[in-house]
């Protein structure tokens, strides 16, 4: 199945929210990205259990910033998207688009 | 200059997101916590950002538990099953050492001294042993401390209240320690996860930089 992996409705928003932010995505800013485009409080335990998730299937990669003051002399872990989560992301898209073609959700839903 | 004072997020909801967090995120995640506490602290009040970072602690806490099973299922299994044959090894210990010395110093001379170390013997054993098998168990599972002792606690927590429920019927029949089984049934599996607290502590305190502690 690897290679043909579509991404769960979570990792896809936490990979777009991360395509979103470019070079500053960092637990903080992915979570308030999230909050403020979907209106959906999130965990920052949730959050790194995706990312970290996402990171194992080499669809992100992240690196250590600098420690700061206001974090309590903690580092920032800051995440970018791979080749191969692009590819994924581009995958579950084009799979969702052909799933819903020709469907009317409006009435389907009434 | 005015400075504003430096606002604390709860220590108790802090102490519990660093003992669930394992190493790799031990900067990121409760660094992010207190990054964003502070920033709420200052524009929508303390109250409101205490009630946030409990929040967010029990939910991330919440999500590092399940992670931590999905993450590893054999290890905490594996730990778990070893606990469990830990426990019939260290059975008993406790009472046999304590019986060998009142024996040695023949309390059973006077019977009340006799008994009472008995029991108490008995009481001690029921808190030790499964602290000692949580400390084992927590140094063999390194990073995932509190999810191995919780699910131990959990398997033998629910074994022995099926044990006790069994029990029940035949309470009136025999004179039961209720003591001790009570102990058994609802303390011991707390000692599990209080000896793996303490190892995940220990571990902390000693990979903990230095430039963490001077902020």
């Amino acid at each position: 199945m690897s290679g043909r992996d579509y991404l769960g409705e979570f990792e896809h928003i936490v990979v777009l929210a991360l395509l979103r932010l470019s070079g500053r995505a960092y637990g903080v800013t992915v979570r308030q990205e999230i909050e403020a485009r979907i209106g959906r409080e999130v965990s920052i335990g949730a959050i790194y259990a995706t990312l970290d998730r996402l990171e194992a299937k080499g669809y992100v990669k992240s690196q250590l910033g600098e420690p700061t003051p206001e974090r309590g002399g903690r580092s920032k872990r800051f995440f970018h998207v791979t080749g191969k989560g692009i590819a994924a992301v581009n995958r579950s898209h084009r799979a969702i688009k052909t799933m819903t073609e020709g469907l009317d959700l409006v009435r389907s839903c009434s | 200059m005015f400075q504003a004072p430096f606002v604390r997020p709860p220590r108790i909801a802090v102490w519990l997101v660093d003992l669930f967090t394992p190493n790799k995120q031990s900067e990121s995640i409760p660094g992010d916590l207190l990054e964003e506490f502070s920033e709420l602290a200052s524009k929508s009040g303390v109250a409101f950002a205490r009630r946030w970072y409990w929040r967010q602690s029990v939910k991330t806490v919440a999500h590092l538990i399940a992670t931590g099973f999905l993450v590893a299922p054999w290890l905490t299994a594996g730990t778990v099953v070893a606990g469990c044959l830990l426990w019939p090894v260290f059975y008993g210990s406790t009472q046999k050492a304590v019986v060998a010395v009142l024996d040695k110093y023949q309390v059973y001379a006077h019977i009340d001294a006799h008994v009472f170390w008995l029991i108490y013997a008995l009481l001690i054993e029921r808190l030790v042993e499964p602290f000692i098998i949580g400390c084992i168990i927590a140094v063999a599972a390194k990073g995932r401390e509190m999810v191995v002792t919780m699910t131990l606690g959990l398997v033998v927590g629910a074994s022995n209240g099926a044990g006790l429920a069994h029990l029940m019927p035949h309470w009136s029949e025999a004179n039961f320690p209720l003591a001790p089984l009570l102990l058994t049934t609802f303390v011991s599996p707390v000692m599990f996860v209080i000896g793996g607290g303490i190892v995940r502590e220990i571990r902390s305190a000693m990979s903990r930089r230095p430039s963490a502690t001077h902020c």
